[in-house]
């Protein structure tokens, strides 16, 4: 069952159109991540949700009440949609205790006093912040402060939450850690989360599905395998992973498969969007699907090693092919000169 | 294990209260300051259109006002008068102020941390007081002109022509300058300055070549500022231009009072229209300075911790200039006041030590009118000063994070009262009083007092607050709406408790403002209102100088403990 559907929604700053047609659902226990590069809106989309950014068309329901409709003039304000929002910033109030951070959402409903501390109490220690309930937001450290947020935003049971990237502000090493964290909470408690990030590592650690947004529209939605493995748009397939570009001509497409030519080289690869006979076209694969081969062979092509990094459990090689640049891992260091290397078919993109 | 959401079914925020209530408080808040920032404004237009004061049976509309004070040539002596005064103070304060703000912010001076609060001093000290205190300091009988005399032959200054006013007006008025100079090298980053200085730039020419035009912006706006306050300025003129018989706009209208013998409201409205035509342009072209001036300091760099600039052989030229300007600005007429308050008189021959008495003070606390103002200049400051507070952050509350044509109307209701001089919204409110019978009764209490100090200190005070009220990180309140929090209760409950440090601030600068105040009072000075400002306006007019002079230290030092209070609790004097 939806517990969250945005249908067709447009969003404009002035003359500046930051959402152009969005349309996505959240079904009850599933976490969607909106994954964009800055500037494409997601942010815009969650904050349209809470109700902190008032849309100019289109609709969201929270399960099956109605929030917004641009048509009927229904803009049901933020403090009525119930809904829990986690801050990037986390946003705790200063002049709060933990414990009255937590608690405010429950007496803003009117919930009594003893229930009041049963619950927070409760929710506390779920997230492991007990004995923190008479600190002061700035007497924790971050990690401690994004739990409190979590437990502000959890502690009313709201049918969906809502993380406005909820890691950015750790640091590298607590982020991972916080990032298993959040997603063991989450299934555990059966949320129904709505989660923006820049990062695809986090999208595809955390969630069930991704939206990838472009410029204000979603540039294709799945699972995280899905957007990986399949990527149907060049944005697409660049924008999850490290990629190699490979531009050249397409000079046959046959049963799903296209033939890329370049100067010096001929590849099979699998054919996508746009791919048409003799037209110009772009190769992609993944850092990690070249591989590094012995000698001549089926879809291979020679490159020159210009300079190889080590990056502790692999190295990763620099070529030149002509004008352009290929990069591939490997376990061991090459010896200078012309290499082979592989890029198989199914992994080998043409766009 | 149980988990919050399974165990419990979502609870729903109760929604009591309708839309309409809601927005009642903001709807009152903005009625209420429209009529009290227009009531009197249109008064005073309504009058200047009469052939004689309101009140009097016998009137009609017309220009008839307008035509006797064109034709007066005392009105075109004044208005001459106070645009000289204007344009005098203006280059005499804006490169003192300039010089004085980089010396500061960007320099070894030494003393710098406890000079910056003297500095301020002439801007929180009653002009009254101020040049009451250049008459008996430097006055041809003053002290300094009296020990002058006895070692020169003569003293080298005259007070009273309308170059030494000009001087005058400006030496105090410095700090006005100084206070947006400061704060434009501030935000302008060291960056700028250090990329100037590692191109091969001497500390010299970095400050002539990039700091300086950097703040030109800033400095247009204090320019223009400053020529503004001159043509507001009345106390000054009205002590040192008096024996010449200088008169200035301000002080022209104030002698129109008797000028024909019955009360002439409609001449004097007449010219007050004339001094809110000149100042309201001078307003708006300040606020659109203003703005430019920010935008230009917010895109140069970022702000940061700048190594001070040796000044090297420099530093006693830096320290002369700005010593005599302390002595002449600050030294000179407060140490004349302080002296002349513990004296029976002065004069040629007369021995300091022989002259010393306390008498002064008696006749201060003798007289239960003096007691009363006294008395009253506490409570206004105080109790007052904290309910004008409360005011104007219901008023910042009305437009806080709004962005509809409500906020635009409180914000140009906010800056009408700026445009006109507190002698004008004194009067303009003399007669609210008088035209609306209902009102009569406050009239004889010191509401009437407070209510015009806290319309003319509007634009002041809202900058205070709006400027707590920004330091909210928008997404405090946004968290506390996603959490289901009504607009009235984030107010309450969450922003309020956040600016409360703010508000504290606010109440310490409106206290020193309004122990500062006098030429609001003027007119509505009455038994039952006395405060000091005014009474030592009334009291100078009188010429009863010895209580003149112990009120004015009174003044000073209720001042001061203002002061001392927010210097101890870390309030920024200036945004």
């Amino acid at each position: 069952m939806a517990e969250l559907t945005v249908e067709n929604l447009h969003l404009q700053y002035g003359d500046n159109p930051i959402l152009k047609g969005v349309t996505m659902t959240l079904n009850r226990g599933e976490v969607v991540s909106l994954l964009g590069p800055s500037g494409s809106g997601k942010t815009t989309l969650l904050r349209a949700v809470a109700g902190l950014e008032v849309p100019h068309q289109g609709s969201i329901r929270i399960g099956d009440k109605v929030v917004f409709d641009g048509s009927r003039r229904i803009d049901v304000p933020a403090e009525a949609r119930n809904l829990g929002l986690v801050f990037q910033s986390y946003a705790l109030w200063p002049h709060k205790t933990v414990f009255d951070n937590v608690a405010y959402g429950l007496k803003l409903r009117n919930v009594g006093a003893s229930d009041v501390t049963a619950r927070v109490t409760t929710a506390l220690e779920q997230l492991s912040l007990g004995h923190l309930a008479q600190r002061f937001p700035h007497q924790l450290s971050g990690g401690q402060q994004q739990r409190v947020a979590l437990a502000r935003a959890l502690v009313y049971n709201p049918p969906v939450i809502l993380l406005d990237e909820p890691l950015s502000n750790l640091d590298a090493k607590l982020r991972e850690e916080a990032r298993a964290w959040l997603r063991e909470l989450i299934v555990r408690m059966q949320l129904s989360a709505l989660c923006v990030t820049h990062d695809q590592g986090e999208a595809l650690a955390m969630s069930d599905r991704i939206l990838l947004l472009n410029g204000g529209r979603i540039e294709q939605q799945g699972t995280p395998q899905q957007m990986y493995s399949t990527p149907e748009t060049l944005f697409t397939a660049d924008f999850m992973g490290s990629n190699n570009r490979l531009p050249g001509r397409v000079a046959e497409v046959r049963d799903g498969a296209a033939l890329l030519e370049g100067d010096g080289w001929r590849l099979w690869g699998t054919a996508k969007a746009g791919a048409a006979s003799g037209k110009d076209g772009v190769g992609m694969i993944r850092l990690e699907r070249i591989r590094i081969a012995e000698g001549e062979g089926d879809n291979r092509l020679a490159a020159d090693l210009t300079t190889s990094m080590y990056l502790g459990d692999k190295w990763e090689h620099l070529f030149a092919l002509g004008n352009e640049r290929l990069r591939a891992y490997g376990d061991r260091p090459l010896a200078a000169g012309r290499h082979w290397l592989e890029l198989p078919r199914h992994d080998f993109w043409v766009f | 294990m149980a988990t919050v959401a399974s165990a419990t079914p979502p609870v729903e925020v109760p929604r009591a209260e309708s839309q309409w209530l809601a927005g009642l408080p903001r709807a009152l808040t903005i009625l209420v300051t429209a009529a009290a920032v227009l009531a009197p404004l249109s008064l005073i237009v309504y009058q200047s259109l009469l052939s004689a004061p309101f009140f009097d049976a016998v009137k009609t509309v017309g220009l008839d006002a307008y035509a006797f004070v064109f034709a007066d040539p005392d009105f075109w002596s004044a208005l001459v008068n106070s645009l000289l005064i204007a344009a005098g103070m203006t280059v005499i304060a804006v490169p003192l102020g300039a010089i004085l703000a980089f010396v500061m912010e960007r320099t070894d001076f030494p003393g710098k941390r406890w000079i910056e609060p003297v500095i301020l001093v002439p801007s929180f000290v009653s002009p009254m007081v101020l040049s009451f205190g250049y008459v008996v300091a430097a006055g041809p009988v003053g002290f300094y002109s009296v020990w002058a005399t006895e070692v020169f032959g003569a003293a080298p200054w005259g007070l009273y022509s309308l170059t030494g006013m000009a001087v005058i007006a400006g030496l105090t008025h410095v700090p006005n300058v100084y206070i947006y100079a400061s704060s434009a090298l501030k935000s302008l980053g060291s960056d700028v300055e250090e990329a100037a200085r590692v191109a091969g730039a001497s500390p010299f020419r970095v400050a002539v070549s990039v700091s300086l035009p950097l703040i030109a912006p800033a400095l247009l706006f204090s320019a223009v500022l400053v020529f503004f306050l001159g043509i507001e300025l009345f106390g000054l003129p009205l002590v040192l231009g008096d024996p010449e018989g200088h008169l200035v706009l301000s002080t022209y209208l104030y002698k129109l009072t008797n000028k024909l013998g019955t009360p002439s409201y409609h001449l004097m409205a007449a010219v007050a229209v004339c001094i809110v035509a000149m100042t309201i342009p001078l307003v708006l072209l300040q606020r659109r300075l203003l703005q430019n001036a920010r935008k230009y300091a917010t895109i140069k760099g970022k702000a940061g911790r700048i190594r001070d600039l040796p000044l090297g052989r420099w530093k006693w030229f830096a320290v002369a200039v700005i010593g005599a300007w302390l002595i002449a600005a600050v030294i000179v007429p407060i140490s004349g006041i302080a002296l002349r308050a513990f004296v029976t008189n002065w004069g040629f021959g007369v021995n300091l030590a022989e002259a010393f008495t306390l008498d002064n003070f008696r006749a201060v606390f003798d007289e239960p009118t003096h007691v009363r103002a006294i008395w009253n200049t506490v409570l206004i400051g105080t109790v007052g000063g904290a309910i004008t507070v409360a005011c104007y952050t219901a008023i910042g509350f009305a437009t806080h994070r709004r962005n509809d044509g409500w906020s635009r109307v409180v914000d140009y209701l906010v800056l009408v009262p700026r445009a006109v001089p507190g002698l004008l919204i004194g009067l303009a409110f003399l007669w609210v009083f008088l035209f609306f019978p209902p009102l009569a009764p406050l009239r004889k209490t010191i509401f009437s007092m407070w209510i015009a100090y806290t319309v003319v200190w509007l634009a002041y005070g809202m900058r205070l607050i709006s400027s707590s009220l920004l330091q909210v990180s928008t997404e405090l309140e946004e968290a506390a709406r996603t959490v289901g929090a009504s607009r009235g209760r984030i107010s309450r409950e969450i922003t309020l408790p956040l600016i409360r440090h703010g508000l504290l601030g606010s109440w310490l600068l409106v206290f020193m403002i309004f122990e500062r105040e006098y030429s609001t009072g003027v007119y509505l000075l009455a038994p039952g209102t006395e405060v000091i400002g005014a009474q030592l306006v009334s009291l100078w007019q009188g010429g009863a100088i010895d209580v003149v002079a112990a009120l004015s230290l009174i003044n000073i030092v209720l001042v001061f403990i203002g002061l001392a209070f927010a210097l101890r609790f870390g309030v920024k004097l200036r945004d």
